[in-house]
């Protein structure tokens, strides 16, 4: 079961606190999308709206092309994990997944027998006579997972699921949920903080700040060609260099850099670290000096100060091989299409 | 140092228990008076209590009211922690102290005020009244306790069995109430205690009915026997018992 959405001119306010702004949205029909933001920027409201816990002050969510604004979450085809999992501790794991089945009046036997396969499903077959306090926090979270695709919901939606467990679980249920996103096919709307997670497991990325979207596209697309500031900033490190743009051509302190056409005024040249050359391939940024280097296994991350830009303080990754000593002096370049140019915002 | 902490431990549970234990030890007397030197031990006054009607009737009516009375004050108390805990109403402050408030009335106001209005309304005493009584005293209590209990990650598994499709009256009852088992069952047990040997009150409000205290307060006026001490004992074992349950389902709840 699986079902698109769409969201029309959606705005929401909290007494005079306007946490959406007019959120337009469409996810297709078994889509991975991943609400990626802040805390604060709405991406929980958006998710509360999309399940029925939050009447939206304006506009429309249509699942399946059904308008849904004002059901209320028993009637509609959408489920929620929540982000403290909400089981049921008095209900051993086989009731607590059978219980949606139980209350869409499923005979006892069918609905066990789906509870086993949902248990099944998420590597908990053995466990179903267990109570939810006999469980780790990844196993919760996979109870959680199997009551909520017991009812076969055509959109299941993910509040922080993966927000309590420690790193390495984290990433281990990453892979686990897009695994199973897959099995079933149902459309997947998860909220995280965490870009890493929303890279790892998303078909889409919507990237929101103050109750907007900033960005939405393939994790690689925002990543490498993030629409806006914010998008660039929030989906990893990433150096600010001051520029002024002028006839597509941007001045820096560094250098002076050719730029696709934009407005003309003050911008910031981004540049993620690892795209920071020594090779001297690409543009250069000219002479910098290290101040420091530290070993990260797969990288070399230095702190690093250009000679022409002395206050300006830039991260380079550098291949493992090379620590180089504060105070080395390095030739940077960049290539042309790894430099994003945003034009500063005017306040 | 260490030993006149322990003279202390041994003088204070002295104290608490001394009574209690004075009381247990004749009503096993052979003879006739409850006071030392300690001839015995016999069953005799226990035989001579449970054959006598008005006593084992007297102990059923006090079992019955307690029960009874506490089931009632547990369910209001429920409804009216459910309600203030789950909903914005207007004036929910207010009203959670006026639920409480009857705590600080004492049970001579309680037992006079009902009394009065009873007369009034031409309402006959009985048991039911005295029942009625007893809501009073322990509705607060029973509510104080069960709000107490209405945390956050019960309202988040109640969201959870909406979302799944139960409606209002199948997450109280499915959902709401078997997490708060632990809450509801300390509420019962303590309303039970509090109800079963509670005198005043049923004094006020029964005629011919009567409860186990009323009954031993009409006996003390026939003078001290080890049948009162007999009595005594029997009321003792069965607030002993429903403190034990109380004990054991709070504990349960820590555990878990």
């Amino acid at each position: 079961m699986t079902a698109s959405v769409r969201l029309e001119a959606l705005n929401h306010w909290f007494g005079t606190f306007h946490a959406l702004q007019d959120i337009s949205l469409e996810i297709n029909a078994g889509e991975y999308v991943t609400l990626l933001g802040p805390s604060g920027c709405g991406k929980t409201t958006l998710l509360s709206v999309l399940g029925g816990f939050i009447d939206p002050s304006q506009g429309t969510v249509f699942i399946g092309h059904a308008d849904m604004t004002r059901v209320p979450p028993a009637k509609r085809p959408t489920t929620t994990m929540f982000q403290d999992y909400a089981l049921f501790p008095h209900m051993n794991l086989r009731d607590n997944v059978a219980f949606g089945l139980r209350m869409a009046g499923v005979a006892k036997a069918e609905r066990y027998r789906k509870a086993d396969e949902k248990l099944d499903l998420v590597g908990l077959k053995a466990d179903g006579a267990k109570r939810p306090h006999e469980l780790s926090g990844g196993q919760r979270q996979r109870v959680a997972l199997a009551r909520a695709l017991a009812v076969e919901p055509e959109v299941l939606l993910l509040d922080e699921p993966l927000g309590a467990l420690d790193l390495k679980l984290r990433r281990a249920m990453q892979d686990e949920l897009k695994d199973i996103q897959r099995q079933v096919g149902t459309t997947f709307v998860h909220v995280t903080h965490d870009q890493e997670e929303a890279m790892a497991i998303s078909d889409r990325i919507v990237v929101m700040n103050a109750g907007r979207i900033e960005d939405q596209g393939p994790p690689s697309r925002i990543y490498r060609e993030p629409a806006s500031l914010f998008a660039a900033d929030f989906m990893g490190e990433m150096n600010h260099i001051p520029a002024e743009v002028e006839a597509s051509v941007a001045h820096t302190a560094l250098a002076t850099l050719p730029v696709a056409t934009l407005p003309q005024g003050a911008a910031t040249v981004c540049i993620r670290p690892e795209e920071i050359r020594q090779d001297g391939e690409g543009l250069a940024l000219g002479q910098a000096t290290v101040r420091e280097a530290t070993f990260f296994g797969t990288f070399t991350r230095a702190h690093v100060t250009p000679v022409s830009a002395p206050e300006m303080v830039l991260v380079a990754h550098l291949p493992p091989t090379d620590l180089p000593k504060p105070g080395a002096v390095l030739h940077l370049s960049v290539l042309p299409e790894d430099i994003r140019v945003f034009m500063k915002e005017i306040a | 140092m260490r030993m006149a902490a322990w003279l202390y431990l041994f003088l204070a549970f002295g104290f608490i228990y001394l009574p209690v234990g004075t009381l247990v030890l004749f009503s096993f007397q052979e003879g006739t008076l409850p006071v030392p030197p300690f001839n015995g031990p016999s069953l005799g006054w226990y035989a001579d209590v449970l054959s006598d009607d008005d006593v084992t009737d007297a102990l059923l009516h006090s079992l019955l009211v307690a029960i009874g009375s506490s089931a009632t004050a547990v369910l209001f108390g429920f409804l009216a922690a459910y309600g203030l805990a789950r909903h914005v109403l207007p004036g929910s402050a207010l009203m959670r102290v006026l639920l409480i408030a009857p705590l600080t009335v004492s049970y001579l106001i309680v037992g006079l005020g009902l009394l009065i209005v009873l007369n009034r309304t031409g309402v006959g005493l009985s048991l039911i009244t005295a029942g009625i009584g007893h809501v009073v005293i322990n509705l607060p209590l029973a509510f104080a306790i069960i709000y107490a209990s209405m945390g956050a990650q019960h309202e988040n598994a109640e969201r959870a069995a909406r979302d799944l499709g139960a409606s209002e009256a199948k997450v109280v009852l499915l959902v709401t109430a078997p997490m708060l088992a632990p809450a509801l069952a300390a509420a019962f047990f303590l309303s039970v205690t509090l109800s079963w040997d509670e005198f005043i009150i049923a004094f006020l409000l029964t005629r011919f009915d009567i409860t186990l205290p009323v009954e031993i307060w009409s006996m003390l006026r026939s003078g001290l026997s080890p049948r009162l001490n007999a009595i005594g004992s029997v009321v003792f074992l069965i607030s002993v018992t429903a403190v034990l349950m109380l004990e054991f389902t709070v504990l349960r709840r820590r555990r878990s």
